[in-house]
């Protein structure tokens, strides 16, 4: 699965550690989804939907 | 949910140092240059060294990221056994020399390092209950499978050159270090994976 994480963070001037911190998670979680070895849960999806005050599908997108 | 930090540490030295003694220790057992005995109270000792590689893989992370609140009670009950661990071994190798032993007290006395392995696999599966940040229990399963999967492999390897006489009879124990350097070595690549990916 796509995702426009890292483009998202980079709009808002936040490193990793800092949108790590946002969702409570650790900085290797973010890393991971960013670069698409991990997909996150559906709660997890919906916290980091809720940080950017964007739709899940506005963020992660179908291969 | 707060990230609880830990010093960075360098897990390979923790690994090179378990595999090194390891290594050493059977190769001295192979050719007969030390006792099984002596064998198994070194290698048992050793595997004390497995409690900071654990420790140093977990705080590892990239930049800024240490252990979760999870992971340092991990840490905690895995040194707490393996410390428990080596005291009942050597009161048990104590005992077995010194006393004739009915099964009874044998039994016994091979419970006495067999509960603190208990408590390590408790530890592993309340670690995997406890972790909160989804992504690490993820790299925790995988890394607990590819431990499975290298004992899985080494044992039937090596149970079916016993079948043919190739090499000697391996005791059911390597089992736990056999597992635990697997998942050790996954938590490696997988951290350095997860270096290497960086931020950008």
């Amino acid at each position: 699965m796509n995702n426009r994480l890292k483009v998202l963070r980079a709009e808002k001037s936040w490193s990793q550690g800092d949108l790590a911190e946002r969702l409570e998670v650790s900085r290797q979680s973010v890393n991971a989804i960013e670069t698409g070895k991990y997909d996150p849960s559906l709660p997890l999806a919906f916290r980091i939907a809720d940080v950017f005050g964007l739709a899940i599908e506005e963020i992660f997108l179908r291969d | 949910m707060t990230m609880a930090t830990v010093p960075r540490n360098r897990p390979g030295l923790w690994v090179g140092l378990f595999l090194a003694s390891a290594g050493v220790i059977a190769a001295l057992k192979l050719t007969e240059a030390i006792d099984p005995t002596t064998a198994f109270v070194l290698f048992a000792i050793s595997m004390i060294l497995l409690v900071p590689m654990i420790r140093a893989m977990r705080a590892a992370g990239p930049a800024g990221v240490g252990a979760s609140s999870a992971a340092i009670r991990y840490t905690k009950r895995i040194g707490i056994s393996s410390a428990l661990y080596v005291l009942g071994l050597g009161i048990a190798i104590t005992i077995d020399r010194k006393l004739e032993l009915s099964t009874a007290l044998a039994l016994a006395i091979a419970m006495l390092p067999v509960l603190p392995i208990f408590g390590m696999i408790w530890s592993m599966g309340r670690y995997l209950v406890e972790e909160q940040d989804e992504y690490l229990r993820h790299r925790a399963a995988m890394a607990s499978l590819a431990g499975l999967g290298l004992l899985l492999g080494a044992a039937s390897f090596w149970g079916f050159l016993e079948t043919f006489g190739i090499v000697p009879h391996a005791q059911g124990w390597w089992a736990m270090p056999i597992w635990a350097i697997g998942m050790g070595l996954a938590q490696g690549w997988m951290s350095h994976r997860d270096r290497a990916g960086g931020e950008s």
